[in-house]
Formats: structure tokens, sequence, C-alpha cells
């Protein structure tokens, strides 16, 4: 039977798990007792409500809207892989028609625009969720943009400069995540915007370390799943998708271009 | 968002316990009321967005294999949601800490630590009950809960931060406990 000052130590133990300051050891021990007796779990369950309510005063923050997508893939739930669906201007595919201009000029219109708060209603959880890569070849001249719309999972990829390619040869997109294989995402017009849809995998891997990289594949695409092709152009993955970094750094972008063009 | 609120926190609750039966929607709809909460409780604690990500995402998928073991009678969804991640990111700290702390890189996302001083709207009753409680204790000891708990800190690293020797630590943290829960008890 435990003594008043053996209930004493152990509810400070009990209080000291649940603040947080156990070692490594000291704590799996605490959580095996409370696997193990009703008495520690009551006892923690006890502290818990006493000092959760600290919680209170930390700051929230939003996730970046992969998060749920990698959780939605990781359990492998049906529910849709985005969450709060947003219809707006990204479903005016018109606009991608019309739009064969610089490619940065279609990401800066496009991410300015629905960044603007009365088009984003209640964004308080999920952030506007746009993510872009300028897609390079070595010699440094953009050869696509792509913009990713992780809301609606699917991603625009809009040709700069147009590129030569042989007979029977064209443009295939595959995704890199850091220190991975890289993953197909799909074939791309040379010469005009694509649309690609983005299944819950790749969505999953959309993120600051992932990079972009087009290689030259037989029309109907890579036979092996991997690229087989020389690399013509690789792109990062540029920035969280915090709607405002993005506006700042395409709308740069933009400015970099438009000098170039009209000089 | 806030948590503060009885209507939300029932509503918490009640997501929590249909998450329990399988139901994928209220799960979304739990991730979609809490996950800025939890993630901001993350970050603060591992001062680093990958690490951060990683930890809510281990949350919420044990939050979806163990919803059905909640029970509403013994804590709210919420404090569950938040005991959970804490949980987790103490024992990320524990396995990592000498990692995140040689690689200076890693605290670029350091986040204030003063904590934001919630206005009261915002708060919930049962957090200004815990208010009057700690400010009843002595300053530095009141400074030590705080830091204990939003950065979940050994009694080592929090002595070695305060400059005060371990024995004092534990006291003062030990001392601070036994006060809060007779004040809490009352």
């Amino acid at each position: 039977m435990n003594t008043p000052a053996d209930d004493g130590n152990n509810n400070l133990r009990y209080a000291e798990y649940v603040l947080g300051v156990l070692d490594a050891d000291a704590r799996a021990a605490v959580a095996h007792e409370i696997e193990t007796t009703g008495e520690a779990a009551t006892a923690v369950a006890l502290w818990q409500r006493r000092l959760m309510p600290l919680a209170d005063q930390i700051a929230d923050v939003a996730p970046a809207p992969y998060v749920w997508a990698r959780i939605h893939d990781a359990l492998q739930l049906d529910a849709p892989a985005r969450i709060q669906p947003r219809k707006g201007l990204w479903d005016n595919l018109q606009l991608w028609h019309w739009l064969g201009i610089g490619a940065s000029v279609v990401a800066a219109a496009l991410i300015v625009v629905v960044s603007l708060p009365h088009l984003a209603p209640t964004p308080t959880v999920v952030s506007a969720g746009y993510m872009a890569s300028t897609i390079q070849q070595d010699n440094g001249v953009t050869g696509w943009t792509a913009t990713m719309d992780l809301q609606h999972a699917r991603m625009v990829v809009v040709p700069a400069t147009p590129v030569a390619f042989a007979q029977g040869r064209a443009p295939e997109l595959w995704l890199i995540p850091s220190g991975q294989k890289p993953i197909a995402v799909g074939m791309i017009a040379r010469d005009k915007p694509t649309t690609l849809a983005l299944d819950p995998t790749l969505l999953a891997q959309l993120g600051p370390t992932a990079a972009l990289a087009v290689s030259v594949e037989p029309i109907g695409g890579s036979p092996t799943g991997q690229p087989t092709g020389a690399v013509i152009a690789k792109g990062v993955i540029s920035g969280a998708p915090d709607a405002g970094d993005h506006t700042s750094k395409v709308a740069s972008a933009y400015h970099r271009n438009a000098g170039q063009t009209s000089a | 968002m806030s948590v503060a609120s009885p209507a939300e926190r029932d509503e918490l609750n009640r997501l929590l316990m249909q998450t329990g039966r399988n139901d994928q929607k209220a799960f979304a709809e739990l991730y979609k009321r809490t996950s800025s909460k939890l993630f901001g409780v993350c970050l603060r604690m591992l001062h680093d967005r990958g690490e951060a990500e990683e930890v809510l995402q281990e949350t919420y998928t044990t939050v979806w294999r163990r919803a059905a073991s909640f029970d509403a009678a013994k804590a709210s969804a919420i404090t569950w949601l938040i005991t959970l991640s804490r949980n987790k990111a103490i024992d990320r700290l524990r396995q990592h800490r000498e990692e995140l702390l040689d690689d200076p890189s890693r605290l670029d996302e350091t986040v204030d630590d003063q904590p934001t001083p919630a206005a009261d709207a915002e708060t919930s009753q049962e957090y200004r009950r815990l208010q009057v409680c700690l400010d009843e204790l002595e300053p530095q000891q009141r400074d030590s809960v705080r830091e204990a708990f939003f950065t979940g800190a050994t009694y080592n690293e929090l002595a070695t931060r305060c400059m005060v020797p371990l024995g004092t630590m534990k006291s003062w943290i030990r001392r601070s406990l036994m006060q809060l829960r007779t004040c809490l008890d009352q």
C-alpha cells in the first residue's frame, strides 16, 4: 500500500511527466505505468487537465497544405486529399490558353489575383497553397515555369522559351524528392501550357526540398518509369505555400523578366 | 482558430468521437479546426518547420488510429490532442536533442520565446483559472514552469538556461507544481 509520501512522490512524477521535464528514461517509465495501471492514468489525466490550458498562450500557426496530403496518403483515406476546395480563377482553363506569354507573368498574375482577400474566404487553417518552380536549362534560360495549386491538386506548366526536340521526342516532367528517385508527373507540351493533375502521392512530396526536372523521352513517355533521355532543365520548388511570400518572389521574377524582354 | 468557447469544445469532442468510428469527414474537419493549434505547439518546441510537420503528421495518423480510445469523460478533445502532439514532440526532442542543438541552421525557425499574451476574449475559462494560480507563484518559478511547458526542456536544460544549479531548478518546479495543484483543486 502506498504511504502518503509515496503518493506525493508519484504524483510529482506524473506532474513532471505532463509538464515535460523528465529525461527519456524517466518518461518511458511513466509512460509504461500509464499503460499498465489505472491509478497512474487517472493521475496523469488530472495533470493534463490542470496544465494543458497553458497551450492557449501559444499562437496558432497554419501548417502547409501538403501536410494534410501526406496524412491522407499515409492513411489511404478516401476523403478528398484537399481541404477547403475553392472554385476560382484556376478553374478558368481558358486563362491558360490565351495566356501564352511569359511564364512568370502568368504565375504572378495568378497568384496576385488568387491572393486577394475577397477571393480567398476563411483561409484560417489552410493557407492559399500555391508553389512555383522556374525550370531552367543548363544555359540558365528558363524553359518552363510550373505553378502548383495544392488545394486543387494540379499544376500548370507554361513554356517560357520553346525548346527544340528531335523527331519522335518530347519533354516529360519529373518530381524529384530530396535524395529519392524521380517520380513521373507527366508529358508536357513544348510550346503551350499543360495542366497536370497531382495525385496524393505526388502532392505529398511537393515541398521546398523537392525539385522538378524535364527529360527528353519518346512521345508516349519514358518506357521504364524513370528518365531515359537527357535531363534538359531543372528547377527547385520555391517557397512555402504562403501566398504573401510568393507574390513578392514571383512578382520580382516577373520584373526581372519584363526587364529582359524590353531590353 | 479559437478553442475557447464551450460550444467549440463540444463540437471538437463530437468530431473526435466520430473519427473514432472511422468517419473520414469528421477527421478532416477535426484536422481543419485543430491543426493550427497543434502545429503552433510543435513549432514552438522543435523550432524547425520540417520537424514540426513530421510530428504533426505522426500526431494525426495516431489520432486516426487511436480516436476510438478517446473518452470525453476523462479529457476534452483539445486536451487529448495537445497532449498527444506534445508527447510526440518531446519524444523527438529527447531523441534528437544533440543534433538540434549542434546544427545552428535549425534555429532559423525560432519562434518568439515570449508567450503571446492571448487577449482575454480568446482564452478559455480554464486558462484564466490557471493564470490566476500561476500569478501566485514567485516570478522566477512561474517563468520556469512556462519555459518547461512551452519548450519541453529537461530539468538539466532548464537549469543551464536559467543558470541555476540543477537542485534549485528541481525544487522550483516541484514546489510550483504542488502549489498549482492546491490552487487549482480548490
